[in-house]
C-alpha cells in the first residue's frame, strides 16, 4: 500500500466532510526481539503494526480520532469521528495546523535507515544476547543470575499529509542490546544494567562489552550501605546526568512556561549557570535516535539551544503553543499516531566539557558518585528535586564503598548554578537524551 | 525497575444497572470461536506444550481542559490479536493488528517457530467458561455521549477556581476505556470479558507570596458506570486538588535524615505496592532476582502487617473478572501477621515452579506478553485509633498525600514521593513541608511498622503501575500507619 497516498486521501475525505483543516499522521512498523536467560531463549517476539491519527479543525474547533483498523470502513469511521468530535471542543482562534510559513524548508538529517539493521538475521539477536550473558558471567563469579538479556530491532515508517500542504514520509531503523545481571554476596542482591540503543548497526557497542560492563556495575554495588546525612559534592554519571538534563528540558516546555507553571518561566534571557553549560535540543543531530526531517505536525526539525553558555535562551514549542505565546514553533511537536501532538524533545544533550570523568572524581575530597536514581526526578513547577540514589562513596578522590538507601535533594535553579564540572564523556545510552559526567558543588544527601 | 504513580495530568441522568445476562448475551465483537480454534491448531503446527490466542479491541475516549476551555476531545480504537506458543520454558510470540485471516495465520505460524518439531494435525476445541462479575456497568463507557464527559471538566475547572483566588492554572482531563478481550488456549479454556474504566484528574497550580508556586493533583475513577460521577462529583475532585495546592503554600524545607513517619490512609498504599508487591511477583521469584525469593514461611514484616492482593473488589480500578490469560481474578493473602504466605503467579511461572496460577497474568495490550502483576493491593486494618497514632508521636513527619514510587527489586530499595506533608510536633500537625521523599528497604520498613490504624481506605482510583514498560490500572489501600526510623529525603540538614 502507498501510505503517503493513503494519508492524502484521508485528508481529502476529512475536508469533504466539513473540516476546514485536516491532517493525517500514519505510522507503520515491524519489530523483533529476543530475550535469553541461562544460555537459553526465553522468548521471541515478532510483529507488525500500524495506525493513523486524524486531526481536524472545524470552525476553529479541534477534533481527533485514531485507529489501527485500516479496513475501508475503519478508515471512513475514523475520519467521521474526528469531524464529529470537533463539536465537543471549545472554539479557539489560536487553533489550527502549522501554516505554510511554519512548514518551511527541511534540514539535512543525514541517513536514518541502516539496511544492516533492517536485514538483521534472527540468529544475530539470539547470539548477541547469549554472548552478552556469557561475558557478564565470565566477568565475575559473583554474578548470580540475570534478570534478562535482550536484543531487538525495529523498522518504523512515518507518513504525514495535511490540507496546509505538509506532505512527506521517512523510515528509520533501531537496534538495541540490554543486559540486566544480578550479583549476590552474603545474602545481598544487587542489580546493574547496561545497554546500548542505536540507529546503525556499526554504532552499537559489542555484546561482550555490554555484558561485562553490566556485570561490573552490578558487582561493584555489593555490600552497599547507607551513609550519614550530609551536604557534599555530588557527581552524576552520564546515565544519571541525562535524567537531570531531561528535568530541565521538561521545565523548558513552551506551554508550561506560557502558563507560568515552570520554574524557568521568570528567567528568560538570564544567566542561570556557568559558561560551561550549553544544553541543546537538536532534531537534526547526525545518526541521532530522534533525528527526523519533520516533527509530529510536519514542521522541519532544527537545533534549539535551551541554555547557551549558561544563559536561558530558548523554550520548546509546537505550532499551537507557539501561537499562544507569540513565538515560532521550534519543531518540537512530539507524538505517536494515537496522540495529539504535544511538546517533546528530540535529541537532547548537554555539550561535553574538557575534563575526564576520572579527574572530576579525583578533585572531590569527600562526596557521592551517583550511578542510579529512583523516583520521578524534579517537579518542573517548583524545581524541587528529591530522588532515591545508588552509587559509590568518594573519599580523597577515590571511589570507595557502594552506597544505597540514600536520597539526593536540591532545586533545579540552584543545581544549575552549582554545576562546577562537566565531563568530556558525552554519551547517548538507552535513549535520545544524552549527557556527560556532571558534578554539583553541593547537594543534600539524606541517609541513616 | 517497576514504578507506580497516580495518573498524572485530566449532568447526567443516573443510569440503571443492566442485568448481567443481558450484557453477556451481546454478540461478541471479537473473533468467532471457530477461527480461534483454527488459529490454535496452526500455532501448535510444529508441536508445542501450549498455545493461546489473545484478542483485544479497546476504544478510548479522552478529553482535555486547559485554560478553562475544552482543548480537545478524542476517540481512538486499537485492536489486535496476539498468539503465544510455549515449549518448555521457551515462548514464541507474534501479534498482528490486521484482522484479515491470512495475517492472523501468519502470526500463528511465526509464534510456532519457537518449536522445532513437526506437529501432527490435531484439533483444539474450546469451550466458553462462565466469568464472575466484579464490575458490571449499565452502559459501556464507549457508548456514553462525549458531551457528558466534557461537561465534567468544565464543572471541575469552575470549582477549582472558585475554591481560592490563588489558584492560577487548572488542567483537567477525563479518560475512559472500554476494553473487550477474549482468550482461548489449548487446554480448551475460552473466556471473554469487557473491562471498562473511567478516570478524571485535576491538576492545579497555586501562586503564593514572592512567586512561590505549588501544585495539587487529585483524581478518581474505577471500573464504574458513568453514573459514578453523580456521586464522586467533579467539584469534589477539583476542590481536593485545589486544597492540596493551597495547603502547601509556605511549606518549609524538609529535614533530611531518619524520622518517625505517620502515613495518612488511602494513597499511601503505594508503600506496599513498592516495598513488597513487586518483590512477590513470580517472575522475579523464579529467577531469584527478588530479595523475597525463598522466604516463604519466614517473618518479613511486623506482626501488625497483613498484605492482600485482591482482584475481586467491586468496581475497583485494579479488579479483573479474568486476567489476560483467561483465569479468574482472585483474593490472595501475601503476608499474614508478618509471615510471607504467597507469591503472585501467572500461568507460565506457576507451571515452571510447580504452582497454581493466582490469576495474576496481566498485560497492557495484545502487543505484550503477560507478566505476573498486582491488582488491588492493601494492608488489612489494625486496632489503633488513627487519632491516637498521631497523638503518640513527639516529633516526626505526617505524610498526607502521595506522588509516585519506584522499587529496585533485587536490593529492595524503594522510594515514594510525598506531595503533601506536615511536621508533627507533640502529637499535632505543624507547618507544611516541601520536597519530601521516603526511602527504605522493603522488609526493614515493614518490620518498622509499629501502629496500624482501624481505618482502612482504598485510594481514590487512578493508579498506574509500570513494569517492563507495560502500564496497567491498579488499586492500593492502607489504613493510617506509623513507621519508625524511616529515611526522609530533604534539603535541610539537622
Amino acid at each position: 500500500m502507498n501510505y503517503e497516498q493513503l494519508a492524502k486521501k484521508i485528508v481529502q475525505r476529512a475536508v469533504k466532510r466539513g473540516a476546514k483543516q485536516a491532517e493525517a499522521y500514519l505510522e507503520v512498523g515491524r519489530q523483533s526481539s529476543v530475550r535469553v536467560r541461562e544460555g537459553q531463549i526465553e522468548d521471541l517476539t515478532e510483529a507488525t503494526s500500524k495506525g493513523v491519527g486524524v486531526r481536524v479543525f472545524v470552525k476553529d474547533r479541534l477534533g481527533f480520532a485514531y485507529t489501527s483498523d485500516f479496513t475501508p470502513a475503519g478508515l471512513e469511521r475514523v475520519v467521521d469521528l474526528a469531524v464529529q468530535l470537533a463539536e465537543a471542543a471549545a472554539p479557539s482562534k489560536l487553533n489550527g495546523l502549522p501554516s505554510a510559513k511554519d512548514l518551511g524548508k527541511r534540514g539535512d538529517t543525514g541517513l536514518l535507515f541502516d539496511p544492516k539493521v533492517a536485514n538483521l538475521p534472527g540468529d544475530w539477536k539470539i547470539n548477541a544476547a547469549l554472548e552478552a550473558e556469557r561475558a557478564g558471567r565470565a566477568e565475575d563469579a559473583r554474578v548470580a543470575t540475570f534478570d534478562s538479556v535482550s536484543a531487538g530491532d525495529f523498522v518504523s515508517e512515518v507518513y504525514l499529509a495535511s490540507s496546509e500542504g505538509a506532505t512527506g514520509g521517512y523510515s528509520g531503523t533501531y537496534v538495541y542490546l540490554v543486559a540486566v545481571p544480578v550479583a549476590a554476596q552474603d545474602g545481598q542482591l544487587q542489580t546493574g544494567f547496561w545497554l546500548d540503543y542505536k540507529r546503525f548497526f556499526d554504532d552499537l557497542e559489542s555484546p561482550e562489552s555490554i555484558g561485562r560492563q553490566a556485570a561490573k556495575r552490578a558487582v561493584r554495588m555489593l555490600g552497599a550501605k547507607s551513609v550519614k546525612t550530609c551536604q557534599v559534592p555530588v557527581v552524576f554519571d552520564p546515565l544519571v546526568a541525562a535524567n537531570f538534563v531531561q528535568n530541565i528540558a521538561q521545565a523548558a516546555d513552551g506551554n508550561a512556561v506560557y502558563q507560568r507553571s515552570s520554574v524557568l518561566a521568570a528567567h528568560v534571557g538570564k544567566k542561570l549557570a556557568g559558561n560551561h553549560i550549553t544544553l541543546v535540543d537538536d532534531g537534526l543531530l547526525p545518526r541521532g535516535l530522534a533525528t527526523a526531517p519533520f516533527d509530529g505536525e510536519g514542521v522541519p526539525t532544527r537545533r534549539t539551544p535551551i541554555l547557551d553558555k549558561g544563559v536561558l535562551s530558548g523554550f520548546l514549542y509546537d505550532a499551537f503553543t507557539a501561537r499562544k505565546a507569540k513565538a515560532r514553533t521550534t519543531g518540537n511537536a512530539s507524538r505517536g499516531y494515537s496522540a495529539l501532538p504535544g511538546i517533546g524533545t528530540t535529541n537532547l544533550y548537554l555539550e561535553p566539557g574538557a575534563q575526564s570523568p576520572e579527574d572530576i572524581v579525583r578533585q572531590v575530597p569527600r562526596g557521592l558518585y551517583v550511578t542510579a536514581l529512583l523516583g520521578h526526578g524534579a517537579d518542573p513547577v517548583s524545581g524541587d528535586m528529591s530522588c532515591g540514589a545508588n552509587g559509590l562513596w568518594i573519599e580523597n578522590g577515590e571511589l570507595t564503598h557502594p552506597v544505597q538507601e540514600v536520597t539526593v535533594a536540591g532545586n533545579l535553579l540552584q543545581m544549575l548554578k552549582d554545576v562546577d564540572a562537566v565531563g568530556s564523556d558525552l554519551q547517548f545510552r538507552g535513549g535520545s537524551a544524552g549527557a556527560p559526567t556532571v558534578r554539583f558543588r553541593q547537594l543534600t544527601v539524606s541517609g541513616a | 525497575m517497576p514504578a507506580a504513580a497516580p495518573a498524572s495530568p485530566r449532568r447526567a441522568r443516573p443510569a440503571q444497572l443492566a442485568p448481567l445476562a443481558a450484557r453477556q448475551a451481546l454478540p461478541s465483537p471479537l473473533l468467532p470461536p471457530g477461527l480461534l480454534e483454527r488459529l490454535l491448531a496452526e500455532a501448535m503446527g510444529r508441536g508445542a506444550d501450549f498455545a493461546e490466542v489473545y484478542v483485544e479491541r479497546t476504544s478510548t475516549t479522552a478529553v482535555v481542559l486547559e485554560e478553562s476551555r475544552i482543548k480537545s476531545a478524542q476517540v481512538g480504537l486499537v485492536q489486535g490479536v496476539g498468539v503465544r506458543v510455549i515449549t518448555g520454558a521457551k515462548v514464541g510470540y507474534a501479534y498482528s493488528d490486521d484482522w484479515d485471516e491470512p495475517a492472523l495465520f501468519r502470526a500463528a505460524r511465526t509464534a510456532a517457530m519457537i518449536s522445532q518439531g513437526g506437529g501432527a494435525e490435531r484439533a483444539f476445541p474450546i469451550k466458553r467458561v462462565a466469568v464472575p462479575s466484579h464490575y458490571r456497568v449499565a452502559q459501556a463507557l464507549e457508548d456514553v455521549a462525549v458531551a457528558r464527559k466534557t461537561a465534567l471538566l468544565t464543572r471541575a475547572d469552575k470549582a477549582a477556581r472558585a475554591f481560592d483566588s490563588r489558584i492560577q492554572q487548572v488542567n483537567a482531563s477525563y479518560v475512559d476505556q472500554t476494553r473487550h478481550i477474549a482468550v482461548a488456549n489449548t487446554t480448551g479454556r475460552y473466556s471473554v470479558d469487557t473491562q471498562d474504566q473511567s478516570r478524571m484528574s485535576v491538576h492545579v497550580v497555586a501562586l503564593g507570596k514572592g512567586g512561590e508556586r505549588r501544585t495539587g493533583m487529585y483524581g478518581s475513577g474505577g471500573r464504574v458506570s458513568f453514573s459514578y460521577w453523580d456521586g464522586v462529583t467533579p467539584e469534589s475532585v477539583a476542590e481536593e486538588a485545589a486544597r492540596q495546592a493551597i495547603a502547601t503554600l509556605g511549606a518549609v524545607d524538609c529535614v533530611a535524615g531518619p524520622q518517625t513517619v505517620v502515613l495518612a490512609p488511602g494513597w499511601s498504599g503505594i508503600l506496599l505496592h513498592e516495598a513488597v508487591g513487586h518483590g512477590l511477583e513470580a517472575d522475579f521469584i523464579r529467577k531469584g532476582t527478588s530479595l523475597f525469593a525463598g522466604k516463604l514461611g519466614e517473618k518479613v514484616a511486623s506482626d501488625l502487617v497483613t498484605v492482600i492482593d485482591d482482584g475481586t473488589v467491586s468496581n475497583a480500578r485494579g479488579s479483573i473478572n479474568i486476567d489476560d490469560e483467561g483465569n479468574p481474578g482472585e483474593r490472595k493473602v501475601l503476608i499474614e501477621n508478618g509471615v510471607l504466605k504467597g507469591y503472585l503467579f501467572d500461568q507460565l511461572n506457576a507451571k515452571l515452579m510447580n504452582q497454581r496460577t493466582t490469576g495474576s497474568g496481566r498485560r497492557d495490550s495484545f502487543k505484550s506478553l503477560p507478566l505476573p502483576r498486582m491488582t488491588n493491593t492493601f494492608l488489612a486494618p489494625g486496632d489503633h485509633a488513627p487519632e491516637d497514632i498521631l497523638k503518640e508521636v513527639k516529633r516526626g513527619l505526617y505524610c498526607a498525600t502521595f506522588g509516585g514510587g519506584q522499587v529496585d527489586i533485587s536490593n529492595g530499595n524503594f522510594v515514594f514521593e510525598v506531595s503533601e506533608a506536615y511536621q508533627i510536633e507533640d502529637g499535632k500537625l505543624g507547618r507544611p513541608v516541601k520536597n519530601a521523599i521516603l526511602i527504605g528497604v522493603g522488609p526493614e520498613a515493614l518490620k518498622n511498622i509499629s501502629r496500624v490504624g482501624s481505618d482502612p481506605m482504598p485510594d481514590p482510583g487512578m493508579g498506574i503501575c509500570v513494569k517492563d514498560g507495560q502500564m496497567l490500572p491498579v488499586g492500593v489501600g492502607l489504613p493510617t500507619v506509623r513507621i519508625d526510623n524511616v529515611t526522609v529525603g530533604g534539603t535541610k540538614v539537622g
